[in-house]
């Protein structure tokens, strides 16, 4: 039996999944650590764990993230754009533009009709429009990360962040929490300049149908919907799997063609 | 041979300058590629290129220029106000681009607050951004006043006849540089971009007879050297905003691909254009500085910049162009833009990176780009 897997080793979480032959074994996701080495091998090593599996088992291992360079039980390093790209289109056939919002960095990518990249771009070194940029709010507010989402749908006045940047943002989100405005519209206000951010890069892509979202901010409901307006676009969700999870997947399936040519796209 | 390029080309401070000072000689930095250093060179001043590498803070910089600026000159002045170009004896700012051309102001002004930052010649040298036969003799005229106030400040004569050898001299560093640009982009390579670069980058630093010979004594040796393994190489050129970081193409060369060719004002970019030795020799400097609009600084000049880019990527054989602009440069940025559209309306793959100027503090992410881009043009 050959399995194979994908490592992706991220700014803040690390992510292992296993396959055999064209299906998924399992998946594990940790926060990640200091070090890359030290992300890659606890997520593996609870990945085998759950799936019952010893590292001997796998024949082919992917490693991508920003992380990858350091993995050193990787058989090959691919970029996570390769990757999530790859992992979007095994799940979803008809995309052709992925929306990837990771930890510190926000790519789109456009696919041509075999599924290789046709054309990607990524955000610039500001944190905004990034993971990151959720995760300072979300502390500032108080609130758990995965909660900020929910906010959007009970917001009826959501509030406008003057500025994108990280730091003034916070500044910005301080002055609403002491002017007494109400956790649904200072949250609903986040994920909208959230939105705005990405749409930029999105548009200068110009954007075609299909039209997903992978990452961990894909779960959020309030940048997605926000996105979708802003763009003027249907978003499609990934359905049966963790969006955050894509890249790892991506590379589970390079890590599956480059042993075998068993999965086609 | 290339080990001594890549040493000078790593270094604001290396050994050449210390033996060229302790002969009684005089050393004069300058900003930009428009500026003829064949004047300097006819006084007996060696002309350097003034570069930003080694830069580890800008606390200086950031008090003259605030923060929205291209990093290119605050590395500049970050330098010059730690005290480590105190080794000139003048510098010459000009008119490359409006952050360039306010290095000027910058400079001065922390001329007054840092002890040594700024040299006792210290000298603004106008460029027109246009070619036409009125700014042409414009452009003559300032060389003209450069070369007076060069003459009155080191009391030297600049006359006709050392300019023309001057010019000869200078040429000569031009022909080899194309033959270097020649051996690189051809099949069986045997040697890197890294090398390629760093050698182009020592011709803007070394004194021109001492680079003439290094850089003709190691092409003879080019072709005794063993090909390189670059089956399944990328071919790629690497273009935009200044820059004379061999860093970047290491990182690129690293990533699995052979950068066999820039458009870059530190690299081998517009030598193709030689100076006339048959003419005036301040006629011909201001000529053939002035009247190629090879930098975006140059009004009106895309198409002959697109022409010239799509020669160069068709004669090298070129599979992606990688180009890079310094966060804040509008020249390359805006153009990059323009590049980017019609390189793939052409068939080139292209990808655009915007990072900071000087040592690569976005190494992850830059790798991360370019392995992408890498990876599309391998399919």
């Amino acid at each position: 039996m050959k399995y194979v897997a994908g490592c992706d080793v991220g700014s803040l979480t690390s992510k292992f999944v296993i396959m055999i032959k064209g299906k998924i074994v399992c998946e594990e996701i940790i926060k990640s650590r200091p070090k890359p080495q030290e992300s890659a091998e606890t997520v593996m090593d609870k990945a085998l764990q759950k799936a019952g599996l010893k590292k001997e088992n796998i024949s082919f291992c992917v490693g991508t993230g920003y992380g990858r360079e350091q993995i050193s039980f990787v058989n090959k390093s691919v970029s996570e754009i390769t990757c999530h790209g790859k992992g979007a289109r095994w799940l979803m056939p008809t995309a052709k533009t992925i929306i990837d919002i990771g930890g510190q960095d926000c790519k789109v990518i456009k696919l041509d009709s075999s599924g290789k990249i046709d054309k990607f771009i990524t955000n610039d070194k500001c944190a905004s429009g990034t993971g990151r940029f959720l995760e300072v709010m979300a502390k500032v507010l108080n609130v758990e990360i995965n909660d900020l989402g929910k906010f959007s749908a009970k917001s009826k006045t959501p509030i406008t962040l003057a500025s994108t940047c990280t730091v003034w943002a916070q500044a910005d989100i301080i002055k609403y929490i002491n002017s007494g405005y109400s956790l649904d519209d200072i949250g609903a206000g986040i994920n909208i300049a959230m939105a705005n951010r990405v749409a930029m890069l999105v548009s200068t892509l110009k954007p075609e149908k299909d039209i997903c979202m992978t990452g961990g901010v894909a779960k959020n409901e309030g940048v997605f919907t926000a996105l979708e307006g802003i763009i003027g676009q249907r978003i499609k969700h990934i359905r049966k799997f963790d969006p955050q999870m894509v890249g790892a997947l991506g590379a589970a399936l390079l890590a599956s063609e480059s042993l075998t040519g068993e999965v086609k796209i | 041979m290339s080990k001594e390029f890549i040493e000078i080309a790593t270094k604001i401070n290396y050994p050449l300058l210390s033996d060229w000072k302790s002969s009684g000689k005089k050393i004069v930095g300058y900003t930009c590629s428009f500026l003829p250093p064949e004047i300097f060179h006819a006084a007996g001043i060696l002309p350097i290129r003034l570069r930003g590498i080694e830069t580890e803070s800008l606390n200086i910089a950031d008090a003259y220029y605030g923060p929205f600026v291209c990093t290119f000159p605050k590395c500049l002045l970050q330098l010059a106000g730690e005290g480590k170009y105190s080794f000139l004896d003048g510098a010459v700012i000009s008119t490359g681009c409006d952050a360039m051309r306010r290095l000027d102001e910058c400079w001065r002004s922390a001329g007054k607050d840092y002890p040594n930052a700024i040299p006792s010649f210290f000298y603004y040298f106008d460029i027109p951004h246009k070619s036409d036969n009125h700014a042409l003799k414009w452009f003559e005229d300032e060389i003209k006043l450069l070369i007076k106030a060069i003459s009155n400040n080191f009391g030297v004569n600049i006359s006709t006849e050392n300019l023309q050898k001057s010019i000869s001299i200078y040429n000569k560093g031009r022909r080899l540089l194309l033959e270097l640009e020649n051996l690189r982009m051809k099949e069986g390579v045997n040697i890197t971009g890294e090398e390629a670069f760093a050698a182009s980058i020592s011709a803007n630093l070394m004194p021109r007879e001492d680079f003439n010979k290094s850089l003709s004594d190691w092409i003879s040796d080019i072709n005794s050297l063993p090909e390189l393994k670059v089956s399944g190489k990328k071919r790629i050129m690497l273009i935009g905003s200044v820059n004379d970081d061999i860093d970047l193409v290491r990182l690129i060369e690293k990533a699995g691909a052979l950068v066999v060719a820039e458009n870059l004002c530190f690299g081998i970019r517009s030598e193709k254009d030689i100076v006339r030795e048959d003419i005036e020799p301040i006629h011909a400097l201001s000529y053939r500085y002035l009247s190629n609009s090879i930098c975006p600084r140059m009004f009106g000049g895309y198409l002959e910049r697109k022409g010239y880019l799509l020669e160069k990527v068709k004669s090298a054989r070129i599979d992606g162009v990688i180009m890079q602009n310094i966060r804040f440069c509008d020249l390359h940025s805006s153009e990059n833009g323009l590049f980017e559209r019609d390189l793939e309306d052409a068939g080139i793959p292209s990808i655009r990176l915007e990072k900071e100027y000087g040592p690569l503090t976005e190494t992850g992410r830059l790798r991360m780009r370019i392995d992408a881009f890498l990876e599309r043009i391998s399919k």
